[in-house]
């Protein structure tokens, strides 16, 4: 029996809606959906149980019986317990329905309550009304009812939240049993809940379902991980090193000022008389299509473009050709490029290339603090990294070498960060990836973003400056 | 024509010069670019060491402008382009010289005569005139005014590494040197210093040499292991191959980037690292035919270290100078016509550690004129710093050019002086390992040792390796690496 969602489009209370989404459950597979709050990876699973109104696409081969337990069914049985007493206009004290009554519905397995309740230690319950319960006690009785209504699909919406180590391992252990005979959808927000029997993963992002992976498919397993770590932990950006501070600039002056700028190449003019200021906090997005000068124009700012010489730029406090060096210029930059990545070819550490965001270097060529090589942990933390801080760069992954090279690109607080094109090239994962990233460093840090990108569905929250070049 | 500068100085003050090779240590260079802010520096030349030093220098902080030739800027040859496009000021010697508080002379050896003849009349009183190689001075005796100060900041990379190097946020290594009897205000140090970090070499290490110290090995370390022996051996090698049968695209392929990759274990761990990187049997064997090698080859390498000591080398040279490079170009065009140059390089995977077991003759080779050369600097009294660098540091400089052109672009794009020691070394060599060449069969050059067993008595295994690391250069090339370590170069 195979349950299949073809293009389907669910309503729920009309606060939330999910959007076009196919899927296809067969049921020799065990699935987790996953995805950050509010993503709707909860209605997902529920649709499978019933919920929600369907707008249009289909729904078909849902087994009539399915086993749900969720935070959502768990407080309309409650409700529904609250109302009953509502309704009591009679002058008694009501007691509500009893546990026992509650989980011994029609088709129930009796035998079968009765030993699971046992095992999850509540047999001095059965007869308190189950309003009167305590959640995490509720909660409980709801995973029995639906484990004991010979379900013949399983839908738990985070099914260990709140539970004891022991009674953690026990449900696993009674869940692992089942694999053979019952079919399982669990919604579950940590990689590290995942039960070794899960065989598939679904990933929800913004109402759709944006990934679907297969756990023995290892990349993908692993780049979902990042994902959802960088997604749903609360982890913040760790701290700038007190030790390698940054000069303070004037916050009244411009970080970067141009004035009538050109580049000229032979007889070609790529920009001509551009003037552009970048105040700081001003976040600003640069596009223009392919042989508009956008990255000419940010190597004028960065110092790596040799007509920065004859062209007016004044750039954190100085005037370029005054006798300033490039090194007094980069200290305040972060920047990402493609190129940057391709001439980062190096087989340094992963905890070594971020240090290497200090000095802006390519490559490690300073014996680093032990307060810089702590930074550079939270960063690998941050990445969910951790454990691959001295493998060598080159052999990362493409979408992994462009995460590692933002945290060196920031691991300064620079006044200036350059993204430019940070998703080029990345796999559709990656740049969710990369997004994710950059949108906790834009809420995150005084960081001021230049952000060079053309696509607009890799829009970045926050950045509402737009500099459009022509291609001349 | 000109008069040895080495050659009129008494014995004690050529031995003292010849020693005299400092690593420096970091903190000498705490000035950073000081000695040179505000002050005008004039490139003359450029091409890729020109363009390159004078980039690293306008991007630390200093004030670089270029001197053409009125030809090159009114015909806007290649030089005037450089410059103009990576936005520099371009002017004529008189319109820039005169402006000039440090000159920086980076045009070929061959022409420092003619250039430094029409710059010097239109350098300003007390100005420094710098240089990237000595010969002029020392080689041809070129006298400089006494109110000029002259230094010499030599990188040890060819100019794209400079520039590239210096992006990364590194450098590359580097030699300097104050002319002492053009020091009158006794800044030439400072200036030197200054200008090595402009271009970024004291984050890679700085050797403070002699002019003398200088021309001597690195006209030495060129013409023999750097650029003569890999010449020699390329030649032999694929001959040979060829000659057993071996697929020529194959043994084109494990020559011109064989030399590549078993330097490139020369260059992190010495000798003993790229021998060590052969199985027991192989090791032993290379090492028996390095021993050999050396011994038939040490009376060329004492030759050459002899014509280059009391100045034969560049007196036959320049006489080829004088005559349109006769001989440079013939012999330039007769490298372009050998077997091994004609023969591209096939189309077949040679693993990294395939051109290690496959190619142990060549292995043998670079031990043979790595250590050669070495032993024959520090025999004339160069100090070993010295020797070092000119040989096994470099060596996987050159193999890196032969890898990407082969014979014949490497020897172009070497310096005129290299490749005309190159040739001469080639001639001679070829011949000299004739008769050691035919007992050369497929186990050490194209096929390996292709050996069931590899087992090896432990007496010779121990004798072999042990002698491996006693060799002098390991020493001198461990401490060096570990300047380099130090500073942390982690590629």
């Amino acid at each position: 029996m195979t349950i299949r969602l073809d293009d389907l489009t669910v309503n729920f209370d009309e606060r939330f809606q999910l959007n076009n989404i196919n899927w296809q459950l067969e049921d020799d597979q065990h699935w987790v959906v996953t995805g950050a709050n509010g993503s709707g990876k909860s209605a997902l699973a529920a649709v499978l149980a019933g919920a929600g109104e369907i707008v249009s696409g289909n729904l078909q081969g849902v087994p009539p019986r399915v086993g749900l337990v969720s935070f959502e069914a768990q407080a309309e049985l409650i409700a529904a317990e609250l109302k009953k007493d509502d309704a009591d206009i009679m002058d008694v004290i009501a007691e509500g329905t009893p546990v026992r009554e509650i989980l011994l519905q029609p088709g129930s397995d009796a035998a079968l309550v009765d030993e699971l309740v046992e095992k999850f230690g509540l047999s001095a319950l059965m007869d308190r009304a189950f309003r009167k319960l305590s959640t995490g006690e509720s909660r409980k009785m709801m995973l029995i009812r639906a484990l004991a209504s010979q379900p013949d699909l399983l839908v738990l919406d985070e099914p260990f939240d709140g539970l004891d180590a022991a009674t953690l391992a026990m449900l696993q252990q009674y869940l692992a049993s089942l694999v053979e005979t019952i079919p399982m959808v669990l919604v579950l927000n940590r990689f590290d809940e995942f039960p070794d029997f899960i065989s598939h993963i679904a990933y929800v992002d913004k109402g759709r379902l944006a990934h679907q992976v297969a756990r023995n498919d290892e990349t993908a397993y692993a780049e979902l991980y990042k994902l959802l770590h960088l997604k749903t932990t609360e982890l913040e950006v760790p701290a700038a090193d007190p030790e390698t501070a940054i000069p303070a600039l004037d916050p009244t002056q411009p970080l970067v000022k141009l004035n009538g700028i050109n580049i000229r190449y032979g007889d070609t003019t790529v920009i001509g008389d551009l003037d552009w200021t970048i105040e700081p906090g001003k976040h600003w997005q640069l596009s223009g299509p392919n042989g508009s000068g956008k990255t000419g124009l940010l190597s004028l700012i960065t110092g790596d473009h040799p007509q920065c010489y004859v062209n007016d730029i004044f750039v954190f406090g100085f005037k370029r050709g005054s006798g300033e060096s490039i090194w007094q210029i980069k200290q305040f930059i972060g920047y990402v490029s493609t190129s940057l990545q391709w001439e980062y070819s190096v087989g340094t550490g992963l905890r070594n290339v971020i240090i290497s965001g200090f000095y802006d270097s390519i490559g490690l060529y300073t014996k680093a603090t032990e307060r810089q090589k702590q930074i550079a942990d939270q960063w690998l933390a941050l990445l969910g990294m951790s454990e691959r801080a001295d493998e060598p760069f080159n052999k990362l992954s493409y979408g992994d070498q462009r995460l590692l090279l933002i945290a060196r690109a920031m691991v300064k607080h620079p006044p200036l960060l350059i993204l430019d094109e940070p998703c080029l090239g990345l796999d559709d994962m990656n740049r969710q990836l990369v997004l994710a990233l950059i949108e906790k460093i834009c809420a995150d840090s005084e960081t001021t973003v230049l952000y060079v990108n053309h696509h607009p569905e890799d829009q970045i929250k926050g950045i509402d400056n737009y500099l459009e070049l022509d291609k001349r | 024509m000109s008069n040895n500068y080495f050659n009129t100085l008494p014995l004690r003050e050529q031995l003292e010069q010849l020693g005299k090779c400092r690593f420096m240590t970091m903190d000498e260079f705490d000035d950073g670019v000081e000695a040179l802010k505000g002050k005008k520096m004039v490139v003359i030349g450029c091409g890729a060491q020109g363009l390159a030093q004078g980039m690293n220098l306008r991007d630390s902080g200093c004030d670089v402008s270029y001197a053409l030739r009125e030809a090159a800027i009114a015909e806007k040859r290649q030089s005037w382009k450089n410059a103009t496009e990576n936005g520099f000021v371009v002017g004529t010697y008189e319109e820039l010289i005169p402006t000039a508080d440090v000159v920086l002379n980076l045009t070929p050896d061959k022409q420092h005569t003619p250039v430094v003849n029409a710059v010097m009349p239109l350098m300003k009183e007390g100005a420094c005139l710098s240089y990237s190689h000595g010969f002029n001075i020392v080689e041809e005796g070129m006298k400089i005014r006494d109110d000029l100060t002259v230094i010499m900041v030599a990188p040890k990379c060819p100019g794209s590494e400079v520039r590239n190097e210096y992006v990364r946020g590194f450098g590359v290594p580097t030699l300097i040197a104050v002319h002492e009897d053009n020091d009158p205000k006794g800044e030439g140090l400072a200036l030197a210093k200054a200008y090595a970090v402009g271009t970024g070499g004291h984050k890679a290490g700085v050797l403070m040499s002699s002019f003398i110290a200088e021309v001597k090995s690195d006209l030495m370390g060129e013409q023999t292991i750097l650029c003569g022996m890999l010449q020699t051996g390329s030649l032999l090698c694929f001959d040979k191959m060829v000659e057993e049968g071996i697929e020529p695209g194959y043994a084109s392929k494990l020559i011109q980037y064989g030399w590549e990759t078993i330097t490139e274990a020369l260059k992190y761990g010495g000798v003993t690292n790229m021998l060590d990187r052969l199985s027991n049997p192989a090791k032993i064997k290379a090492f028996d035919l390095a021993e050999e090698l050396k011994q038939i080859m040490r009376p060329l390498y004492n030759k050459h270290q002899d014509d280059i000591i009391d100045g034969t080398f560049s007196r036959v040279m320049m006489e080829d100078w004088a005559n349109d490079d006769k001989n440079l170009l013939g012999w330039r065009a007769e490298t372009a016509e050998t077997a091994f140059e004609k023969t591209p390089a096939g189309d077949v995977e040679i693993s990294e550690q395939e051109y290690f077991d496959k190619g142990i003759l060549m292995v043998a080779m670079v031990k043979a004129g790595v250590e050669l050369a070495f032993e024959t600097m520090t025999a004339a009294g160069i100090i070993a710093d010295s020797a070092y660098y000119e040989s096994l540091h470099e060596t996987p400089l050159i193999a890196n050019t032969i890898a990407r052109k082969k014979l014949y672009e490497m020897n172009a794009t070497i310096s005129d002086t290299a490749e005309y020691g190159c040739y001469l070394y080639n001639h001679a060599c070829l011949p000299l390992l004739a008769d050691f060449m035919k007992d050369i069969k497929t186990d050490v050059i194209g096929k390996g040792l292709e050996l069931e067993d590899t087992g090896v008595d432990n007496a010779r295994l121990i004798e072999v390796n042990a002698a491996l690391r006693a060799h002098p250069v390991e020493a001198i090339g461990a401490t060096l690496r570990g300047h380099m370590a130090d500073m942390k170069k982690i590629v």
